[in-house]
């Protein structure tokens, strides 16, 4: 298979083909060949150049609609902008707050334009006056001049575009990939080591397309390689989680990729199985979160009446950093399980066979082995290679690894050395294969979405009676999954239960997270380094001591 | 199953928010269903398909949504029940 090397290309290539994207929103359904997205992506480019942007503008997509986001995204590479995703709220409850955090993005970034629904675009303007560079709120639905061809088109070399997951006023961390490492990391997963698209192939998704497993693994992925796309909303799905095994239904689905949660969701919720035939689903991809053995298996057993193979279960590892793909499994094989002993997992940090120890264990699924082309290791701290079964930082090098963050070159050479990526995910080896066990950074995820700490820190700081400066956040895990967890300094008179409502409610306005456990405690308690950062690995180890009380546990 | 229109809303919501709720919760107009009754925005549209079952009614999703107290989403199930065809 040869991948073309740039976004238009595959898009040029694309259009000639019979496929395209199928968008689905409730149970309404819009067909699109990719021609016709590559003429709206043409009306696009044109629209951007006549409103004044010029070559290498930032230009910040937010735009929660997939039709929209993805031909503003395609229209701003053939004008040759770079063009960046942005998180859209969560809310309108607290758009200023939003606006604010976003701005911090935006300034990062140096964005020219932001282009956004006409909703929010009221509230973008406004943020002008914090960011000097930030000449245009564009509509997208006010972006349709007439399409021209495109003079010059993008080198492999030059940056496809910026991806930003939370934000963060202090460092917002915007992944920028070539085209080059698109096309190597989609090379890579979509041939004969990952899922071996081949001619019959429909991929069915319902991930957010700011999201590298949406937007690379679903749909560049189906784009690269001229195969028809199945888009439903992330809140299609959520709402009713029938939708998604309806579409691979009625679209004879084969390819399609979850976080695990989505997996148990549907085991939970999905009561009518009359209608379903997920025969066609050869490919079950699971990622962007760890994976729970219990969960997949439950899903099985309960789609098994229907036609569901548990060989089609394809757990994977990678991250945006590294465009998306790192590891494969070997396809039609089902899940590869390790039950190893937890407490030499956690001490001695070795993988040991649960049946030889007798204690607490701990049940791991295999992600498989890396992709052709690129390298892996599992090393200490010095960088130096482990043997099998000892758990280290899983490290990556190779042609996906990112450019770097985006305007960021301290953070970039935190984490690439010698164009090594540090994941930052700890991990063992076991005959070749992968099996993820932790993190060394402070990175929440929830329901396959990773949250920064200090965004969310950043996000409470100011609610009244919180002391600036003195809020950390992190994640706890329980059973597989991140409960969240943030423990303030109360700064005034304000009731303890007042500030633990006001505080989840900040959170669940602008990031549409729940914040499992909020610790109110006295001035003083929670402590700084000498630069003045908070302690949150300190901070975290005293809450899982049971240090401090804790307002308000879900169970 | 559809319930007739003379079932109060209100009931029907908060019956509605408990069973999707996985702790005790005891909600009252007032709550909010973030801050007070540990919603997250995966629930909160669970919540959503649940009342358009029980109540035979659309929900329509705007892309940002602005409902949070219980009494808000009583007053919007009652609004959409009230315009029901045969209601």
């Amino acid at each position: 298979m040869v991948t073309p090397r740039t976004l238009p290309e595959a898009l040029d290539d694309a259009a000639e083909s019979d496929s395209g994207f199928s968008f689905q929103s409730g149970t309404a359904e819009t067909s699109v060949s990719y021609e016709e997205i590559r003429r709206r992506s043409l009306q696009v480019a044109r629209a951007l150049k006549d409103a004044g942007l010029r070559r290498g503008d930032l230009a910040a997509l937010v735009l929660p609609d997939g039709e929209q986001f993805l031909t503003a995204l395609f229209g701003a590479s053939i004008a040759r902008l770079l063009p960046a995703s942005v998180y859209p709220p969560a809310t309108a409850a607290d758009l200023p707050r939003y606006i604010e955090l976003t701005a911090g993005i935006l300034n990062a970034a140096e964005a020219r334009a932001v282009v956004t629904t006409r909703t929010l675009a009221a509230a973008f303007a406004d943020a002008r006056a914090m960011c000097p560079h930030l000449s245009l709120v564009l509509c997208r639905e006010d972006l349709d001049a007439a399409p021209d061809e495109p003079n010059d088109a993008p080198s492999p070399g030059d940056i496809a575009f910026v991806q930003y997951t939370s934000g963060s006023t202090s460092m917002p961390k915007g992944v920028a990939l070539t085209h080059a490492n698109l096309a190597a990391n989609i090379d890579a997963f979509a041939g004969p080591s990952g899922v071996a698209v081949d001619a019959d192939d429909v991929a069915v998704s319902w991930l957010p397309l700011n999201h590298d497993m949406g937007l690379v693994g679903m749909v560049l992925g189906a784009l690269y390689t001229r195969r028809s796309c199945v888009l439903l909303t992330p809140q299609t799905f959520v709402k009713r989680p029938a939708e998604w095994l309806r579409a691979v239904t009625r679209h004879r689905g084969t390819i399609s990729f979850a976080p695990s949660f989505a997996y148990d969701l549907c085991v939970r919720r999905v009561k009518d199985l009359a209608g379903l035939d997920l025969s066609s689903w050869r490919v079950a991809g699971c990622g962007a979160e760890p994976v729970h053995p219990a969960a997949l298996a439950a899903f099985a057993e309960k789609f098994a009446p229907v036609g569901f193979r548990s060989t089609s279960f394809l757990p994977c590892y990678g991250l945006a950093e590294h465009v998306l793909a790192a590891t494969f499994p070997p396809r039609d094989r089902g899940v590869r399980i390790e039950c190893v002993a937890a407490n030499e997992l956690a001490d001695r940090r070795v993988a040991v066979d649960a049946d030889d120890s007798g204690g607490p264990s701990t049940a791991l699924v295999s992600c498989g082995s890396v992709l052709p082309g690129h390298q892996l290791v599992v090393a200490d701290e010095h960088g130096t290679a482990l043997p099998e079964r000892h758990v280290g930082e899983i490290r990556l090098a190779g042609p996906s690894v990112m450019v770097g963050y985006y305007k960021q070159g301290a953070l970039t050479d935190e984490v690439i050395r010698d164009g090594w990526l540090r994941t930052g995910d700890l991990g063992y080896l076991s005959r070749g294969e992968l099996f993820v066990c932790g993190r060394v950074r402070d990175l929440i995820i929830v329901h396959g979405r990773k949250y920064h700490p200090q965004d969310l820190e950043w996000a409470v700081d100011d609610v009244s009676g919180v002391r600036r400066g003195r809020v950390v956040a992190f994640g706890v895990e329980s059973d597989g999954a991140d409960r969240v967890v943030i423990v303030a300094e109360a700064g005034g008179t304000v009731a303890s239960g007042l500030l633990v409502e006001e505080i989840r409610k900040r959170i669940g306005d602008l990031f549409g997270l729940y914040v499992d456990e909020v610790a109110v405690v006295p001035s003083g308690t929670v402590g700084r380094t000498t630069s003045g950062k908070v302690q949150r690995a300190a901070t975290k180890e005293r809450y899982v001591r049971g240090e401090w009380s804790v307002e308000g546990t879900r169970a | 199953m559809p319930q007739p229109a003379s079932v109060p809303v209100e009931e029907g919501v908060i019956d509605v928010l408990k069973n999707v709720s996985r702790r005790p919760i005891e909600p009252a107009l007032a709550s909010d269903l973030v801050a007070d009754l540990g919603f997250d925005s995966l629930q909160v549209l669970e919540v959503i398909a649940e009342l358009e079952d029980r109540f035979d009614i659309s929900i329509p999703l705007n892309d940002v949504p602005t409902t949070r107290t219980v009494g808000q989403v009583v007053a919007q199930v009652a609004s959409l029940v009230a315009a029901r065809p045969n209601a």
